[in-house]
């Protein structure tokens, strides 16, 4: 069991400025690293393999800081975008780079278990361009345990790959964290398996950290206009959509409620009883299936809306250009932005 | 799976209605066209060789393949060609890695300096050369006292072949190096593998194929040089000039016969190097396309 922990990290890569990052990796505990593209995930990621020199802070394994030591010393799991196989060697050879290097004495017993550990045993002979994603998604996760390392680092797993596919890894990385209780970092763009794996969340936004937090505290209080829609939050407004409208409109009550970058609110429900106030009133403008009902987007304020109705859809559907009343829960409007409010730390 | 996609796609692609297909209409006459250009060409590279073999009578090739100084000919060619893909592979090799991994202000100048022998004409390569090591300059003396004397021995042809063919070698290698996707490099770096046993068993293994093509092309641009030997090691003395029997590099030979007025002998001397060499490249393509490098059994995707 190792553990490891990061301490005010900072990365300089070209102008490129990450941190300062702070986390703390147990064993069976998996963090989700989130953010837009060049938000510096994976500039995090190779930070901590030890292919970018850190400018400030430390990584720190079991006590001992390895800030400075070199990518093949640190027992560190790193599967890098694209998976990094070897197309030259066949599915067995790359389970066994890691324990040849070594000089393993058990390396052929150990390949076997962990071919047949990954249901890899009929495929050993293959070369990674024969497989399909799934395939070589789990001859990256067996070769990089083949190196017994203290810690997984991968960048976007789900990367490519298809439903199935994703249920399957998910399972496999569920695993390496209970049992083998390896601590893992996943760089993903994938809400739904995050969620399933990942206890702790840091979300970057511009090399900085938006928020550290758990997933309930995500849900609850996404940091910006990315984990927002990360978590499923439909109404997302930045600060410029916000400008305008009525005295005593809906902008203005959001506006009220917005951070620097905005605002957010999970759809509401339409519920079949009264709305508690405010009331706001809106033209229904679309009407589709979505995620948990029918997506109803309405035109209020001069902002689209987008609610839900639960199944069973029971009531009449309602028209495109009919009129429709809705309520937004005053407390479900989260501020975007970094602000007072973050920085929760599990 | 992936086969459903662009059925599903296609039908609801924007611009209106999908343009009919009409297979048969331009696929023949474009088709003919190809085969008449790629067969002009084809021609123009077998009519001198038929050329060649139909002038020399068999009787004269049976001759040269019996006299001992055409065969003194060949193996210098050989020897010397096999000299310079060795300086290939010890200076170009790494050159090939130096360009493709380091970012150094003035790369773009070495690159150009690198692709210089290739344009450059041969005869100015040799002419240069001469210049540096003509007997009275200091680097003749140079060259004579550490026992590689350069003008007029095997020393000044591997010097030419080395000149004209190495940029095949550091150019594929460069491009190949480039090649190698530097995340799967990281991967084994993180596994356990530090820089040297890396490039060992990851970059060097996945270059190598673009390498040997390199090295292929070297030697064969090595074999066939003509222009520098003429001026710097026309006549090949064992150790330097007028000192011990003479020969020559083949091209050189038949450049000899040529201008004594010896036709029949010339086509001869090259039927039966072309033959030789063909073999040779022959045996060298299959076995590199048949096993010998690791994965080349048909079962490297992309």
């Amino acid at each position: 069991m190792t553990h490891w922990a990061v301490e005010g990290l900072e990365t300089d890569l070209d102008r490129f400025h990450l941190g300062p990052v702070d986390l703390d990796l147990v064993p069976g505990r998996a963090t989700a690293v989130l953010g837009t593209s060049g938000a510096g995930k994976t500039t995090l990621l190779r930070t901590l393999a030890g292919f970018l020199r850190p400018r400030r802070g430390r990584i720190v394994r079991d006590g001992i800081d390895i800030s400075d030591w070199r990518p093949e010393e640190r027992a560190l799991g790193y599967v890098p975008q694209g998976l990094g196989l070897f197309p030259q060697r066949t599915v067995a050879r790359n389970v066994r780079y890691p324990l040849e290097l070594r000089g393993a004495p058990n390396a052929a017993a150990r390949t076997q278990e962990l071919l047949a550990r990954f249901h890899l045993t009929a495929l050993a002979d293959r070369y990674p361009g024969r497989l399909s994603g799934g395939e070589q998604q789990r001859v990256a996760i067996a070769r990089a345990l083949a190196a017994d390392p203290g810690l997984i680092v991968w960048d976007e797993p789900w990367q490519a790959l298809d439903v199935i596919a994703r249920y399957e890894l998910g399972l496999v990385l569920h695993e390496l964290r209970e049992t083998d209780r390896i601590p893992i970092v996943v760089v993903t763009h994938d809400p739904s398996l995050a969620f399933s794996l990942a206890d702790a969340f840091l979300v970057l936004h511009a090399g900085q950290v938006r928020t550290r937090c758990d997933a309930a505290t995500l849900l609850r209080a996404p940091s910006d206009a990315f984990a927002a829609r990360f978590v499923g939050y439909e109404n997302v407004y930045d600060p410029g959509a916000l400008e305008g409208g009525g005295p005593g409109g809906l902008r203005a009550w959001l506006r009220e409620r917005a951070g620097p970058e905005g605002v957010a609110f999970a759809t509401p429900d339409l519920p079949a009883g009264p709305i508690a106030p405010p009331v706001w009133d809106g033209v229904v403008r679309r009407v589709r299936p979505g995620p948990g009902g029918l997506q109803v987007e309405v035109v209020s304020d001069g902002l689209i809306v987008t609610l839900r109705i639960p199944p069973p859809v029971t009531a009449p559907l309602p028209a495109v250009g009919g009129r429709m009343r809705f309520g937004i829960g005053s407390s479900t409007a989260q501020p975007l932005g970094p602000g007072p409010s973050r920085g929760v730390a599990p | 799976m992936g086969d459903a996609v662009p059925a599903l796609l296609s039908p609801s692609l924007p611009g209106g209605p999908l343009p009919v297909r009409r297979p048969w209409r331009t696929g023949p006459l474009w088709l003919v066209v190809q085969i008449v250009l790629s067969g002009s060409l084809l021609l123009l590279f077998l009519l001198p060789i038929l050329a060649l073999f139909t002038y020399a009578p068999v009787s004269h090739i049976f001759a040269a393949a019996g006299n001992p100084q055409v065969w003194a000919s060949l193996w210098l060619t050989f020897y010397a060609s096999g000299i310079a893909v060795l300086a290939a592979v010890v200076f170009g090799i790494p050159m090939g890695y130096l360009l493709a991994r380091h970012v150094f202000p003035g790369r773009t100048v070495v690159e150009s300096l690198v692709a210089l022998p290739v344009v450059v004409p041969h005869l100015l390569v040799g002419l240069g050369l001469f210049l540096l090591v003509v007997p009275g300059t200091s680097l003749f003396r140079f060259t004579q006292s550490i026992g590689f004397p350069v003008y007029d021995t095997i020393w000044g042809v591997v010097l030419v072949m080395v000149f004209v063919s190495a940029p095949y070698t550091v150019l594929a290698s460069e491009l190949s190096f480039r090649a190698v996707d530097s995340r799967v490099l990281e991967a084994a770096r993180s596994l356990g593998a530090g820089h040297a046993t890396a490039f060992l068993t990851v970059t060097l293994p996945l270059a190598l194929r673009g390498i040997v093509a390199g090295l292929i092309l070297s030697w064969a641009r090595a074999v066939s040089e003509i222009g520098g030997i003429l001026i710097l090691a026309y006549a090949v003395y064992p150790g330097g000039p007028y000192t011990g029997p003479v020969t020559a590099t083949i091209s050189v030979y038949i450049y000899d016969l040529f201008q004594n007025g010896d036709l029949a002998g010339a086509a001869a001397v090259s039927s039966l190097f072309l033959l030789i060499a063909f073999v040779l490249f022959l045996v060298v393509r299959i076995s590199e396309r048949s096993g010998w490098l690791p994965w080349r059994r048909g079962e490297l995707a992309p």
